[in-house]
């Protein structure tokens, strides 16, 4: 069928006796020329497809382009006076011809033929806004404004060229009177308010407080409107939701589009109380829509008052969602899920595990784990490891296996742990967990004991953010330990610990203890930490010393090359990065 | 393998395996250590300062020209072992015997064997507030372990320079224009510090202006290598130190530095005799223009004379004819990535005849490292700024060498630091 259709074009075409068979491959071929960037040639071409129709506004813009690199724009006057002769109201060869005459700096021409496009279309803006634009592209400023007021004045509207009377002024820094040339466009064409908050947006902060009481002596709600967006835009979310409050329109389309409008600008605010007001926006635009979207706006502002800090918020949107049998399936076990996260970052892990049970036949078999993970940590965190044990014991993923490693250490089952770590595999989890259980390993390797609840008890401190009282937890463990069976490397952990808890001191006594010779395994790495402290508290003489030991008493360490990095800055031979 | 070299090799095996081996047992029986220079060096640079500190301590070293990329031979002693394990310079233990392989292989081919006797004193040219991170010397003796001085005018003038055997110079401006920046760069807070810093030298010393005040030091500069002294300059110094040398009473300084215009017909006034490098250069007349002349092949920072970079290669010299020649381009590479300075390069035709070229940039109408004679001491040129920052910029973050410890164009400038020790009468070209 296609090629059926292809043939008729073709002969068509072929058989197409005068204009359209003699134009278009002339008008083709000019535009070929002109991409190929012969724009002699499609001069010419351009020429050929005029001289049969002189006012041909396609002509007569490739005319105008392949003129311009050439430099020999005005090469287009003969061809625009042409082109007025035959067409003497076509609006295409005005706008060409005002631009052309703009181009050649004839502004008298240019004022008289916009004068005379505006006779023919008497109630039309374009031939001032193109004017206008004209002069702008002369920078003559002034000329503009002549010719936008013209065009209000012939117009008889004291709206007419608001807009580009707006960005005149903008253009001068002139705010106030940017500001109500916009009110008087928006009252016109609503679809200019985005652009007037937009560019009003940018005023200094100097010139706001006078816009705002402009504004605020107008009464209508495009002016409310515009003021309520312009204090978010100026870092006043809640100043702009109290302005929209107040003057809200019974009519629901109205109150809707003015929601929108300022949700909009909410979205560009990052603060938490920015997210906030988002968050009250959704839900009152929530209750004027029907229940689907309705839902889905309800998930949106548990989401920002949860990033916003305001969980109590947040769940309450959450919890709305979850019960909501009219709410769309995935709507409330997304809404579900969000829940227990927000619960378990509550530590509100009771109801968390039963939102859980709940939601077991709602959500995926993987989803339904990982949420079950969080509530183990949950659980783990808050000390309480034997339901933590007992919620884990089910998952058998490498996941799992990862989590009740920890859970067995945590509760001093050392031998139960490495085993799991082990079982886990050294990539389960994100970079820093994998990271974090190597560590682990290595630190439980060398004991010798299956079970030391002390050490599962500083370890849980540790998780429960308690640094110092696990370092000095960790360092009474390590006192019952010898140094190669754990004692060492235990030192060497509450060493870095306190030196991260701003106790160098303490840091360097353990480090120091770390760094025995009969723990080869720990040694130079406390030996390097130990130096980086005395680097860290401008003793680089001791940090040389101590270096230096480390690279010739344990030169096949791996730790050698970092060693020998730092030596250099100690000694000042690289600069400190 | 012989039965010797098994049994050693087992033995050092079976010491490294050992829980309590260390670095002092390693080399403890063989009587040499040799220092590789070719791809087998661990630390090409700090190889450099192994070699300067055993000499300081008062050991006899040689220098192996051509043989694996300029190795070093050292007593084996339990400092050098020491020092060679703390810098993670890689060093080969030698019986006697196989040293005596390798001085057949040396004299047998285009290679030589250098006595190293005595450390030089080293000095460097530099301003008091000049941040060790912006001159190349200073980061490759800072980085290598080399101990060094710095001194600037008032010592150049008071003639301390003649406790000093080696001293480099770097993008100092001898003709006192302040690197020309002066225009581009008015009101940078370095700038202003610079200028400030310079006027109070020129007037503490008694100078009616820094252009003035610089051309002294030239002169006191070249005065130190005419009496036996060695000179390596990089960058801008390379050229200014010869402008100002040849501005024997003709005004090269734009009238900012010294209050009156530059004389417009400069170049032909020029007493190129003075000079110790170049000779019929034309000289840059405006002051906004951060060029001096055409000596300078790169022109970097003239838009429109600025030449992209290319590599230069290194030339291979008799070791045993022209020893020093051949000291000053040991190095692993032969052909070397180019790199950017106030002065890049220099031009061919501007070189005098006498001028011993070490490197060029093959088919280029520049060459990038010169060497020649003057009285009873020797120059060295190296154009640019920084061998691991072709295109270096002011404020560029400092160059880290333990990032480039096997750099070939910062061995170039440790060639030079270490080819004063060489012995005296070794010296032949």
């Amino acid at each position: 069928m296609a090629a059926v259709i292809l043939s008729l074009v073709f002969i068509v075409g072929l058989s197409l006796p005068g204009s359209l068979g003699a134009q278009q491959p002339s008008m083709t071929q000019a535009l070929d020329l002109e991409r190929r960037g012969d724009y002699a040639a499609a001069v010419e071409a351009y020429r050929a497809v005029l001289s049969t129709k002189p006012a041909d506004p396609s002509a007569l813009l490739g005319l105008e382009r392949s003129l311009l690199p050439l430099n020999r724009s005005d090469e287009m006057l003969p061809a625009l006076r042409t082109a007025l002769a035959a067409a003497p109201t076509s609006p295409a060869v005005y706008g060409i011809a005002l631009r052309t005459w703009a181009a050649a700096d004839q502004l008298d021409s240019v004022r008289s033929m916009a004068e005379r496009w505006a006779r023919i279309a008497p109630t039309d803006e374009t031939p001032y806004r193109e004017w206008g634009a004209a002069e702008l592209g002369r920078q003559n400023r002034a000329g503009a404004r002549t010719a936008y007021l013209r065009g209000r004045q012939r117009l008889g509207r004291p709206d007419a060229m608001a807009a580009e009377l707006a960005q005149l002024a903008l253009a001068e820094n002139d705010y106030p009177k940017a500001l109500r040339e916009w009110l008087l466009a928006v009252r016109r064409l609503p679809g200019y308010r985005a652009t007037a908050v937009s560019t009003l947006g940018q005023a200094p902060d100097s010139s706001r407080a006078d816009l705002l009481h402009l504004l605020a002596g107008e009464s209508d709600l495009v002016s409310r409107r515009l003021e309520a967006e312009l204090r978010v835009r100026w870092g006043d979310p809640v100043g702009g939701l109290r302005v929209l409050t107040a003057a809200m329109p019974s009519d629901p389309v109205q109150s809707i589009a003015a929601l929108r409008g300022l949700l909009d600008q909410l979205r560009t605010l990052r603060t938490s109380e920015g997210r906030q007001v988002q968050g009250r926006v959704l839900e009152a635009l929530a209750e004027r829509l029907p229940p689907a979207q309705a839902s889905r706006l309800r998930l949106e502002a548990a989401q920002v008052y949860s990033a916003a800090g305001d969980r109590d918020a947040a769940r309450r949107m959450l919890g709305g969602l979850a019960d909501d049998r009219g709410a769309p399936a995935a709507i409330s076990s997304g809404a579900a899920a969000t829940l227990v996260g927000v619960l378990i970052s509550e530590n509100k892990l009771d109801e968390a595990q039963k939102r859980l049970a709940d939601l077991r036949p709602n959500v995926a078999a993987d989803e339904y784990d990982s949420l079950r993970r969080k509530v183990t940590v949950g659980l783990m965190h808050s000390g309480e490891l034997v339901r933590a044990d007992s919620t884990i014991a089910a998952d058998s993923s490498v996941e799992g296996l990862a989590l009740s490693g920890r859970i067995h250490l945590y509760r001093g089952d050392i031998r139960g742990a490495v085993e799991r770590f082990k079982a886990a595999g050294p990539y389960t989890g994100d970079r820093v967990e994998a990271t974090g259980r190597t560590g682990l390993l290595v630190l439980l390797q060398p004991l010798q004991a299956d079970s030391l609840p002390e050490l599962g008890r500083a370890l849980l401190q540790l998780e429960q953010g308690d640094t110092v009282q696990a370092a000095t937890a960790l360092e009474q463990v390590a006192a019952h330990l010898p140094p190669p069976y754990g004692g060492a490397e235990l030192n060497l952990l509450a060493g870095r610990l306190l030196l991260a808890a701003g106790k160098p001191a303490d840091a360097e006594r353990l480090l120091r203890a770390a760094a025995v010779r009969d723990a080869l395994a720990t040694a130079p790495a406390a030996e390097l930490a130990l130096a980086e402290l005395l680097v860290s508290t401008h003793r680089p003489g001791e940090a040389v010393d101590v270096l230096e030991h480390l690279i010739l008493t344990y030169p096949q360490s791996a730790l050698v090359p970092q060693a020998r990095r730092k030596l250099d800055e100690a000694r000042g031979a690289v600069p400190k990065t | 393998m012989k039965r010797r070299e098994f049994v050693w090799r087992a033995g050092v095996g079976l010491v490294a395996i050992s829980p309590a081996w260390s670095w002092s047992r390693r080399w403890v029986a063989a009587p040499w250590l040799l220092v590789p220079m070719d791809d087998a060096q661990t630390d090409h640079l700090k190889a450099y300062g192994l070699t300067f500190r055993a000499l300081k301590r008062g050991v006899r070293a040689e220098w192996f020209l051509n043989y694996r990329s300029g190795a070093f031979l050292l007593p084996s002693d339990a400092a050098t072992a020491r020092d060679a394990a703390l810098a993670g310079v890689q060093v080969e233990p030698l019986d006697d015997e196989q040293l005596v392989a390798i001085r057949g292989q040396v004299q047998g081919g285009n290679m030589d064997a250098v006595p190293l006797e005595k450390p030089p004193k080293v000095a460097v040219y530099a301003p008091p507030n000049a941040p060790p991170w912006d001159d190349a010397v200073t980061m490759a003796l800072n980085y290598a372990g080399i101990d060094f001085e710095k001194v600037w005018d008032g010592d150049v003038l008071s003639r301390k320079l003649g406790n000093y055997d080696w001293l480099h110079l770097h993008h100092e401006d001898f003709t006192g224009q302040y690197s020309k920046f002066f225009l581009n760069y008015a009101g940078s807070p370095w700038l202003v510090e610079m200028v400030e810093q310079n006027r109070a030298m020129a007037r503490s010393q008694g100078f009616p202006s820094v252009p003035a005040e610089k051309q002294a030091v030239a002169v006191a500069i070249a005065n130190f290598v005419e009496r036996g002294g060695f000179l390596f300059a990089m960058c801008t110094a390379t050229e200014t130190l010869d402008l100002a040398l040849a501005a024997d009473g003709v005004d090269i300084a734009a009238s900012y530095a010294d209050g009156s215009p530059m004389d417009p017909n400069a170049s032909a006034k020029m007493k190129w005799n003075r000079a110790l490098a170049f000779h019929d250069a034309h000289l840059e007349l405006s002051p906004t223009i951060p060029v001096y002349s055409d000596i300078d092949g790169h022109q970097v920072n003239s838009p429109d004379r600025r030449q992209p970079l290319g590599s230069f290669t290194l030339f291979n010299f008799s070791a045993k004819i022209d020893p020093v020649a051949t000291m000053l381009v040991q190095n692993h590479r032969q052909v070397i990535p180019d790199f950017y300075g106030l002065t890049t390069s220099f031009t061919r035709k501007t070189l005098k005849p006498s001028v011993t070229v070490l490197a060029e940039e093959p088919g280029a109408p520049w060459v990038k490292y010169i060497h020649g004679e003057h009285g009873q001491g020797t120059w060295t040129f190296f154009g640019g700024h920084d061998p691991e920052d072709p295109q270096h910029q002011i404020g560029d973050v400092p160059t880290d060498l333990s990032l480039h410890p096997h750099s070939p164009g910062y061995r170039l400038i440790l060639n030079n630091v270490l080819f004063p020790a060489a012995k005296k009468k070794e010296l032949k070209t």
